[in-house]
């Protein structure tokens, strides 16, 4: 997965923020304890997103605890639940297909980083798959489409996109009824969506230089890296339109103590990550303003 | 019936006020004009129900005036689910409207490819189903043409303004969007929280935590 989606921090409050937090080192916390220490670097936002989705509504039970990241901290830490167990399986077996993926792509020693990582990723894989079958044919079937529609070059934003959400879709049967299942279907669809319409306009540039597939360069017929105004309007638009297909589903949800940080990422962060991505200023490195103790230059002088 | 404040999120001793603000904000919230060809729209219509019926108890049980209870009450058949008064209706496409009113939106796919005249209501149609997928770029195109082939045609230009409206959002968040360039609103938060994972492509072999 790629970690795109985070809660809007300055809308929370430290409350929710800590929440957050303990929700994130439950999942790593999970992933170690079911799948061993190697299993942990597979942690990322975007199944702690999926964990807080399918939490029970009322404020989790949390432990204190220090880890290998943070030893010098004690963390509250989001007690073992059965959604942490069911974004930990889904996190493996997707970041497997994906690592998979990444190797059939790359030459010989390209891949050799990737090709280590799956040696230690091997039998938590195995875990996992024996847990969460269905969800193992469905990644493997979906990549496998996607691969082909890549390959021919497919200059449909929502075709390319569909075996992807279409993957993130079949999450939602673990929802525990049928009004839910509905509801978690269309969010993780248009989640799989979104994802996978900024990775590839995040990935547009790299995509130029090294002649990898992009939906966005056949889609608007791009002649190089760059989206030029209309094309990124329409984009940008494609996307909003996802994030408020995702936005009325979860009005149909009730979510208790998780509201206001899933209310942060549905009605405000999502659009913000897009636009940061479109614009370009994404992957900027974060300003520690607090770090600077010395007055700063003033930058028109120099 | 549940308790009618529980369903308007207030509790009981609410001014008339807040029991209308509450009601008003939950009807945006789950107005039609954000479940327009969505495939949940049949849960939000009863949502909808719930909270119309909720109000118009409390507004009893107060003996307020009748005439502000009827004023904000939606219809229930605004949810983008009545697809058969074509004036057109002719063969195929008609069955394509009621295969689309039953749900059915792969056999309207199919039988919209059996068609060959791509008129302003085949891509109308074309748009709705492409919607009820989520595939919210075609659907925008289908839409856009049938519009330019018939602008007249207030189903075809409803249902656009529908996919494109602006959809709900809960008091005190910003109308910020994806395509806001000029602003110079962008979240902190997305530099803030710069993350990487394992595996996104390029990879950064850190330990994800280290970025908290």
């Amino acid at each position: 997965m790629f970690g795109y989606i985070r809660p809007a921090k300055e809308r929370l409050s430290e409350h929710d923020e800590q929440l957050f937090q303990t929700a994130y080192c439950g999942l790593c916390h999970e992933l170690g304890r079911k799948y061993g220490f190697a299993a942990r670097f597979v942690l990322n936002f975007d199944f702690t997103f999926l964990a807080i989705l399918l939490s029970e509504t009322r404020e989790p039970e949390c432990t204190s605890c220090r880890c290998a990241a943070h030893p010098c901290k004690v963390r509250r830490v989001m007690a073992h639940t059965g959604a942490l167990e069911i974004a930990a399986d889904h996190s493996i077996v997707l970041a497997w297909w994906q690592l998979k993926d990444h190797i059939a792509d790359h030459g010989f020693l390209k891949s050799v980083p990737y090709r280590l990582t799956a040696l230690f990723l091997r039998r938590a894989y195995r875990k996992a798959s024996v847990c969460v079958p269905e969800f193992d044919a469905s990644v493997q079937r979906h990549l496998g489409e996607l691969a082909v529609r890549e390959k021919a070059c497919c200059d449909s934003l929502d075709q390319a996109a569909e075996p992807f959400a279409a993957l993130m879709a079949d999450i939602a049967a673990v929802a525990p009824d049928e009004l839910h299942r509905r509801v978690m279907a269309e969010i993780f669809y248009h989640l799989g969506r979104w994802i996978y319409l900024v990775d590839a306009a995040d990935d547009l540039k790299k995509d130029f230089a090294s002649g990898c597939y992009n939906p966005l360069r056949y889609r608007y017929g791009l002649e190089s890296g760059t989206l030029d105004e209309a094309a990124r309007n329409e984009v940008a638009l494609s996307l909003d339109l996802s994030v408020r297909r995702m936005a009325s589903a979860y009005a149909l949800l009730e979510r208790g103590a998780w509201s206001d940080i899933l209310d942060s990422i549905f009605y405000e962060s999502l659009y913000g990550i897009g636009n940061a991505v479109l614009k370009g200023t994404y992957h900027k490195p974060p300003r520690r303003t607090h770090f600077r103790t010395k007055p700063e230059k003033n930058e028109e002088t120099v | 019936m549940n308790d009618p404040y529980q369903i308007l999120n207030i509790p009981p001793t609410a001014t008339d006020e807040e029991v209308k603000r509450a009601y008003r904000n939950l009807a945006r919230k789950y107005h039609p004009d954000n479940y327009h060809d969505n495939p949940l729209a049949d849960l939000a219509q009863e949502k909808m129900k719930e909270i119309n019926e909720a109000y118009d108890q409390i507004q009893k049980q107060r003996k307020a005036a009748s005439a502000a209870s009827q004023s904000y009450s939606y219809g229930a058949g605004d949810y983008g689910d009545g697809y058969g008064g074509s004036t057109y209706g002719a063969g195929r496409l008609q069955q394509v409207r009621m295969a689309i009113n039953r749900g059915d939106v792969s056999l309207a796919e199919r039988l919209l490819a059996g068609v060959s005249e791509h008129d302003a209501e085949w891509n109308f149609l074309m748009g709705v189903v492409c919607s009820r997928r989520g595939w919210m770029d075609e659907a925008k195109r289908y839409l856009e043409t049938a519009v330019q082939m018939d602008p007249n045609n207030s189903e075809y230009r409803s249902a656009l303004a529908a996919l494109t409206g602006a959809g709900y959002r809960p008091e005190g968040f910003r109308t910020f969007h994806t395509g806001s360039f000029d602003e110079n609103a962008c979240m902190r938060c997305c530099a803030a929280w710069s993350c990487c994972t394992l595996f996104s492509g390029g990879g950064c072999y850190f330990l994800p935590c280290f970025y908290y």
